[in-house]
């Protein structure tokens, strides 16, 4: 099967650690269910145009983060992933788009408070996108 | 442990024009290893040894783990598949079928199946020789009859020159498939950077007879970049890996250094914010390596 999985070769992150995020992030969200047959080691290096190196690190660390399993002589499978596991990855997700979100605010110098407020604005909207701007 | 498909230890070779070596490299079991070098590097001769077509004046070479002072026996030969640069002329009057019957009987693996499958993915023409044929044709029954034989080892010399942009896809596809098992080894030789980006798993780079050295593909785009901070040249004096330097607009500092990820490290921990980081193109790469810049690690001359 395809695996979507975009790589940004114009970051400083190691193409392992991308693809290993990417898929970490497809398996527990549920994107890729439980049980599916991942593309061989050569195959999704052939579609990423990277090494078999990089892929057998990638499933290496996966498996031993128990999401995916391999049958000898049958292939790489997507694991079971437990709740607590997925409720873990829902608030880290989260969390580090927030963080990053304010590393930009701080590297532009803007004070706590407006960064507050426009969190809280940006949050309403979203929320109840009817009601207009929201609260000022 | 790593299993070897073939080993150069200390091999040395004086040709009319050039010497080679000495060189030391490993073939890895199981990976596609690119071979990179100018016209007359060094690269055929290389693989020729590597045949005994032509013998070493100097060093010791062994394969699968054993080294043969005679001849290389037949039952390890036909376990290495070869395409050679120039088309041998023994094949000339046969036609596609005849040149593979004529094989058939002497790889005992010879899968005629297989074979007739690439003559007809590629569409090589049938009922003509081998001689009659364009360069692209006849480049397509090579590489349909090294495979075929299910090689353990295969070495291409050049193997897309003369193809069209679909053959050559195809070939990309063809290879990747034979990869597949996992127990296979490739070592292509290549003037085609795309075909190294898109097959290799690792780079290993002759230049005037020597080895520059081999390192893994991945980890040379993951190291090899062009950073942009903001600060003075003298910051580059505490970083590694940096190769060029220059003074942009402003402030702006622009460096290229082979070992980014610790490049990278520094910068944070210092507190100096980078404002791009851009991944040199593979040719980029290898025009620098080229130079004399080697991959961090490597030692000019051996192969690890």
């Amino acid at each position: 099967m395809w695996i979507p999985i975009q790589l940004n070769e114009n970051s400083a992150e190691p193409l392992y650690h991308q693809i290993e995020s990417q898929l970490r992030s497809l398996i527990i969200s549920g994107q890729i269910k439980e049980g599916t047959l991942l593309p061989s080691i050569r195959e999704f290096a052939g579609g990423l145009n990277c090494s078999v190196i990089t892929v057998r690190r990638v499933y290496q660390d996966l498996e031993s983060e128990g999401l995916l399993r391999t049958k000898q002589g049958t292939g790489t499978f997507v694991a079971k992933v437990g709740d607590s596991q997925r409720e873990v990855f829902r608030r880290e997700a989260v969390e580090e788009a927030l963080s990053s979100a304010v590393d930009v605010g701080l590297s532009i110098k803007v004070e706590e408070e407006e960064l507050k407020q426009l969190f809280l604005r940006i949050l309403h909207s979203k929320y109840h996108p009817e009601k207009g701007e929201g609260p000022a | 442990m790593e299993r070897i498909a073939i080993e150069m230890k200390g091999i040395e070779k004086k040709m009319r024009r050039k010497l080679i070596g000495p060189i030391d490299l490993k073939l890895p079991q199981g990976y596609v290893i690119g071979l990179i070098g100018e016209n007359g590097s060094g690269k055929s001769t290389l693989m020729h040894m590597m045949l005994k077509i032509i013998y070493p004046d100097r060093g010791g070479i062994s394969w699968f783990g054993e080294s043969y002072p005679q001849e290389i026996p037949w039952q390890v030969r036909c376990q290495i598949g070869f395409v050679s640069e120039k088309s041998s002329s023994e094949e000339d009057n046969l036609t596609a079928e005849e040149a593979a019957e004529f094989r058939a009987q002497w790889y005992p693996a010879w899968d005629q199946t297989y074979f007739e499958e690439l003559l007809g993915k590629f569409k090589v023409p049938r009922n003509i020789k081998l001689k009659k044929m364009s360069k692209g044709e006849r480049r397509k029954y090579e590489i349909s009859a090294a495979l075929a034989p299910k090689p353990k080892l295969l070495l291409l010399d050049e193997p897309s020159s003369g193809l069209d942009p679909f053959a050559w896809k195809l070939m990309i596809d063809e290879l990747r498939s034979y990869m597949e098992s996992g127990e296979a080894t490739i070592l292509l030789s290549t003037h085609i950077v795309d075909e190294v980006k898109r097959l290799a798993d690792y780079v290993m780079l002759l230049h005037h007879g020597k080895l520059h050295g081999m390192a893994e593909k991945d980890s040379l785009m993951d190291n090899w970049k062009e950073v942009w901070v903001n600060g003075s040249p003298d910051l580059a004096e505490d970083l590694p890996g940096i190769i060029q330097l220059q003074q942009d607009i402003q402030g702006v500092l622009r460096m290229i250094t082979t070992e980014c990820q610790a490049t990278e490290r520094i910068l944070q921990d210092s507190g100096i914010a980078v404002l791009k980081t851009r991944t040199l193109e593979l040719d980029e790469i290898l025009s620098l390596w080229l130079k004399g810049h080697l991959p961090a690690g490597t030692q000019s001359g051996k192969g690890e």
